[in-house]
């Protein structure tokens, strides 16, 4: 008997909850995976270097980096800027080197291409760069080439400092300033270039 | 025949019903009693939070956030090495939970953090001889003033302030409907044992409804427990996800506890019933 009881009020609790069923299944699934939670800071590097000086690449042989994962390195020769190159400019890529703005693009597009590193850390030497360096981007598709055109100290909510929707291949890295600054500053200093070489990405919208 | 089903069967069925109905009572009353003891009750949270090595886990997170913006002000990891007292940290989430469970605005007091924070800056100051007149007071200033939201949103237990008011609601909620189930069980205890004329037979009946809440109460939390969900659990801080974990299994210990409890009452009920019923034979 206290089976059958048993049974029965399982019965009326599934009757119960039935309209609520699928809410209740959708609530869980936001905090239940089969996955384990990584909660190293670690990332995933996909970076190989590349022999690619050409003129293109096309799409289908580029490894489209996802957010975090180290896909190429940044150098400035002789200013000090040596770095690995990371898709998003969050916490993690922030730690272990520069990255590309997620909301902007990465070498090859033909557009804009936005660079963040912290002033204490990776991107320290933008204070030594002149008009003229070349920075060079190395990433498992192609290499690429860009020269320092300007350099500008701008408000860090100036969105105007660049532009996201320019239809020619440039390069915006920036960082706080002043350089060596204890606390948060509300400056930006901003180096731009234009690209000399490397593979264009062709085939994108195939 | 119309005497027999007028006297007996309709007997069996009507204590059969009232049997059934005290089975439901009863779980309904276990579970109010278990969310006002545990999910609801302040000090489960705070054993939980205690169990769950939550602050230890919550030092490392905030450092890291620390060093992050401390990347971006000229400090660097070995700046915040240690700074963040698990002590303050303690304190603070005690008020936090106090708040909460008070039903009062959930803030945090960063006060002693920024203090703290100000006195080691002026330490580093000292240790690496920076002269304070390089310093841009505003940039210090903006850097405390983050860092200070950071520590307040560590220590912020998230989804708290989603579900304050209705947690209130339900505290209080949960006692009346215990309080009310408790009555409807006590009462039909005593209509089905003292309306029988054998008391054996009343003794049978109400064991049916214990057992029958036993039964509930540990299936419910054993398919839970031996499912493994709560190790599925996935959230993508390790603290919360811990503090998360440990009260699930805690509720669902309890819950097994509670039916392991009710399955005694119904074993020692059943003995009573047999041995009363041997009496009358």
């Amino acid at each position: 008997m206290p089976v059958l009881y048993c049974l029965l009020m399982f019965l009326i609790l599934f009757v119960d909850t039935l309209p609520f069923l699928s809410d209740i299944v959708s609530i869980s699934n936001m905090f239940l995976s089969d996955n384990q939670v990584d909660y190293s800071s670690s990332y995933e590097n996909i970076f190989v270097p590349s022999d690619n000086n050409g003129d293109t690449v096309d799409a289908s042989d580029v490894d489209f980096p996802g957010i975090n994962k180290q896909f190429g390195e940044l150098n400035i020769k002789g200013r000090g800027v040596s770095s690995k190159l990371f898709f998003g400019d969050g916490a993690v890529p922030l730690r272990n080197g520069v990255g590309i703005y997620a909301g902007s693009f990465i070498p090859g597009y033909g557009k804009t291409i936005l660079v963040a590193g912290h002033n204490n850390t990776y991107f320290n030497g933008l204070k030594n760069v002149e008009k003229g360096d070349i920075v060079s981007i190395k990433t498992s598709y192609g290499n690429y080439e860009y020269k320092i055109t300007k350099t500008k100290i701008a408000g860090d909510g100036d969105k105007t400092a660049y532009d996201l929707s320019a239809d020619k291949e440039n390069l915006v890295m920036y960082t706080c300033y002043p350089f060596d600054e204890l606390g948060l500053t509300q400056k930006r200093y901003f180096v731009y270039a234009e690209k000399v070489s490397g593979p264009e990405i062709v085939g994108l919208y195939d | 025949m119309k005497k027999l089903f007028g006297n007996e069967t309709f007997k069996k069925i009507l204590y059969g019903i009232l049997s059934f109905v005290l089975a439901g009572s009863l779980t309904a009353c276990s579970m109010f009693v278990l969310l006002k003891t545990t999910i609801l009750n302040e000090s489960f949270l705070m054993n939980s939070l205690n169990t769950s090595e939550y602050y230890m886990d919550l030092c490392y997170e905030i450092t890291d956030d620390m060093v992050d913006i401390g990347d971006a002000s000229g400090l660097n990891r070995s700046f915040f090495e240690g700074f963040i007292d698990e002590v303050m940290v303690r304190k603070d989430i005690q008020q936090y939970v106090d708040n909460f469970y008070a039903g009062e605005k959930l803030t945090v007091d960063t006060g002693d953090f920024e203090r703290a924070l100000r006195a080691a800056i002026d330490k580093y100051e000292k240790k690496k001889g920076i002269d304070p007149a390089t310093l841009t007071e505003d940039s210090v200033n903006y850097f405390v003033k983050e860092a200070a939201k950071i520590y307040s949103k560590n220590i912020e237990i998230t989804y708290f302030s989603m579900i304050q008011k209705k947690a209130i609601s339900w505290s209080f909620k949960s006692l009346l409907y215990a309080i009310v189930l408790g009555v409807v069980v006590l009462a039909l205890v005593c209509f089905i044992f003292f309306t029988n004329k054998w008391k054996h037979r009343g003794i049978k009946y109400i064991s049916y409804a214990t057992g029958a809440s036993s039964l509930f109460l540990l299936i419910v939390s054993a398919l839970v427990l031996v499912s493994g969900v709560t190790d599925k659990v996935a959230i993508i801080s390790r603290s919360l996800n811990d503090l998360y974990t440990a009260v699930i299994n805690s509720f669902l210990v309890d819950m097994l506890i509670m039916g392991f409890v009710l399955l005694t009452i119904s074993i020692v009920l059943i003995i009573i019933h047999d041995n009363l019923r041997k009496k009358v034979l």
